[in-house]
């Protein structure tokens, strides 16, 4: 019997087990005096390579949403920022705008992942109830609302320049460049697949069949005694904590929190790399994020050997991006390698 | 400046908004869709205006018509190539193309028409009222000078003559009755011999004329550039549910309301934050899907 046979064989469990020995490695650069060199033309790639996995953890919320629950949440992008905006308050440190409170950063962690929920459960509340395109456009007006209010309310919220001076515990622990953002990389990427394995726990139980029948079909799911809005709630706000835990997290790993990083374009990446992969799939979902945001990579290498300039290339790019979403929902509604049928999406 | 006046610039957004408000309201009743790329038809139609005024050149009133004609055409091009075809899959499908799309048109106009705003060059007269007292309760004057240049006045006037047109068109014409009668049940009037396709075409032509009018007024009150139509979809959005989606004569109302609450929230927000008169509007939104979400006048869209 060799040491292959002992790994556990569900995909939670792998997921768990890679994601704990990631968190282990970042754990070892940040900690022992261990070093890493990065080549330079792999800056970039772990660069992306990191918002990719804070990016990760928002399509898992946003799958246990729409994927499974049949929420049509169309302004994920909140739950992001206002993670990230009260982390910065709470923990950020004489920043000259906006309010900066300076408490231990675990705090501000905590605060942002609970304010996600409340917000989320505040508005599931009041709107779970809208048909699905209504909703869409309820969730879309919040995430506007907010984003209009973090810009215009200068002294709390900063404005457009944001609150700056978050702390940032890895860059804290490390002084090397490339050793920080490798041990970034994996801490943070730990952490994605940790919550990729609880998710699937998660939608794996009888609780997840729950959701997915929702989805199929609210009214069955009623008669058979399960009481559909408040499991639409819950996976509601489920999703909106786990965009809090991404905005926490990426005010901590950048150091600042700004209006700009919070736009509805995150909220359209995120959305088409689900639907892409295959909603309803947690590994699909990743991997669909995953191609669009390797388009970045293409277009900032495509970028350096052609003579047009970077706005030009910008658009081309959103284009592309634009014209997979139409040909994703039109020609393969169920994604790469969703289940069509489960979907009921196949014709 | 008086509320008197800010009430004005009120009545101009609303009137904008309020035909480009019916056009949506139209897709949504008849082809039950909620069409996020309908800004881009707005910011091609004004695109299109511009080209007409400037390159051919042709006098405003005629840049106009080519615009309407022009948004007429893109807009059943659009709708045969990317919506018609995926009809029957429900309304959150068409939304999410619908997202797409304006993306990749938003995007490809920028690429063709470049990132700096241009403007219509137009004469204006403005005629000023100065001898109005003022009527001021604490700090915000009620009445006060104002003033109302021609552009206002061809915007309200145009307004006005589509709302006259439209409900003619509902009321008098064939196509109007089966366009009511397909938002009203499409099965049944299916089933009366209307031919539902051809509606649904004559529906996309004619949200695309709105939009070619409403893009191009838009443009001669402020500019145009990539972003003119989608800086204002949510606000047509709003005024659209607001009134009861589906129902024009609700949009109109809706528009209005928006209007008239955008300007007035600018003269009583502090001026560092003028910025929160759009997200006032969005509050209201949330407020009428919340408290009545079938709209001034319209059916129920909740599930449970």
């Amino acid at each position: 019997m060799s040491a292959l046979d002992k790994l556990p064989a569900g995909h939670g469990d792998r997921a768990l087990l890679a994601g704990v020995v990631c968190l282990l490695v970042g754990a070892l650069f940040a900690f022992t005096p261990m070093r890493a060199q990065l080549p330079s033309f792999l800056y970039v790639f772990v660069e992306v390579g990191i918002l990719f996995v804070v990016y990760g953890l928002l399509v898992l919320g946003l799958d246990l949403q729409y994927g499974h629950a049949g929420l049509v949440n169309f302004g994920h992008v909140v739950f992001f920022a206002v993670g990230g905006y009260a982390t910065a308050m709470l923990s950020a440190q004489d920043s000259f705008s906006g309010i900066a409170l300076g408490y231990p950063w675990p705090i501000g962690l905590a605060v942002g992942v609970l304010a996600a929920a409340v917000l989320g459960l505040g508005l599931s509340a009041t709107s779970i109830r809208l048909r699905g395109d209504f909703l869409a456009i309820v969730t879309l007006a919040t995430a506007e609302i907010f984003h209009s209010v973090f810009v215009n309310f200068q002294g709390i919220f900063g404005g457009n320049v944001g609150i700056l001076g978050v702390p940032r515990p890895i860059a804290a622990l490390v002084a090397d460049g490339d050793t920080r953002l490798v041990a970034t990389l994996f801490v943070l990427g730990g952490v994605t697949l940790v919550t990729l394995a609880a998710v699937t726990r998660l939608t794996e139980a009888p609780y997840g069949r729950v959701l997915r029948a929702i989805r199929a079909d609210e009214l069955v799911t009623r008669s058979l005694g399960k009481s559909t809005i408040t499991y639409k709630t819950q996976a509601f706000v489920y999703g909106a904590a786990l965009a809090g835990l991404a905005g926490g997290l990426f005010a901590l790993y950048n150091g600042a929190v700004a209006p700009g990083f919070f736009t509805i374009q995150v909220t359209v990446t995120i959305w088409i790399g689900m639907l892409l992969g295959g909603a309803a799939n947690h590994r699909a979902v990743l991997a669909g994020l995953a191609i669009i945001m390797g388009l970045r990579l293409v277009s900032r290498f495509a970028l350096d050997v052609t003579p047009v300039s970077g706005d030009v290339f910008a658009s081309i790019r959103l284009i592309v991006v634009g014209m997979i979403l139409v040909a994703v929902i039109r020609y393969r509604p169920a994604g790469i390698w969703g289940n069509a049928q489960e979907l009921g999406v196949d014709r | 400046m008086g509320l008197l006046q800010e009430a004005i610039f009120g009545l101009v957004t609303g009137s904008y908004i309020a035909i480009a408000a019916i056009g949506f309201t139209l897709i949504y009743g008849i082809v039950n869709m909620i069409n996020f790329a309908y800004g881009e038809y707005l910011t091609l139609g004004a695109f299109i205006g511009l080209v007409a005024a400037t390159a051919l050149p042709v006098p405003l009133p005629v840049a106009v018509l080519v615009a309407m004609i022009g948004g007429g055409i893109v807009s059943i091009v659009l709708a045969r190539g990317f919506f018609t075809p995926i009809n029957d899959t429900g309304p959150v499908p068409m939304l999410l193309t619908s997202i797409g799309l304006g993306i990749a048109l938003r995007n490809a106009i920028r690429l063709v028409g470049g990132r700096s705003a241009r403007y219509f060059d137009t004469e204006t007269a403005t005629f000023r009222f100065d001898a109005v007292p003022s009527l001021s309760i604490g700090p915000i004057d009620l009445l006060g000078g104002f003033f109302i240049t021609s552009e206002h006045l061809i915007v309200i006037g145009a307004a006005a003559a589509v709302f006259v047109a439209i409900h003619g068109l509902l009321t008098r014409t064939d196509v109007g009755i089966a366009m009511r009668a397909m938002g009203d049940d499409e099965s049944l009037a299916r089933v009366r011999g209307i031919d539902t396709q051809l509606i649904r075409d004559s529906v996309w032509i004619l949200a695309g004329v709105l939009a070619g009018l409403a893009g191009v007024l838009m443009a001669i009150q402020t500019n145009v550039s990539a972003d003119t139509g989608f800086s204002h979809i949510l606000q047509i959005l709003s005024a659209a549910i607001l009134g009861g989606a589906g129902s024009p004569y609700g949009a109109i109302l809706g528009a209005y309301v928006i209007g008239l609450v955008l300007a007035v929230s600018t003269a009583f927000l502090p001026s560092s934050m003028t910025g929160l008169s759009s997200a006032v509007a969005f509050v209201i939104l949330i407020g009428v899907l919340l408290v009545k979400p079938s709209g001034i006048a319209g059916t129920e869209v909740r599930e449970a």
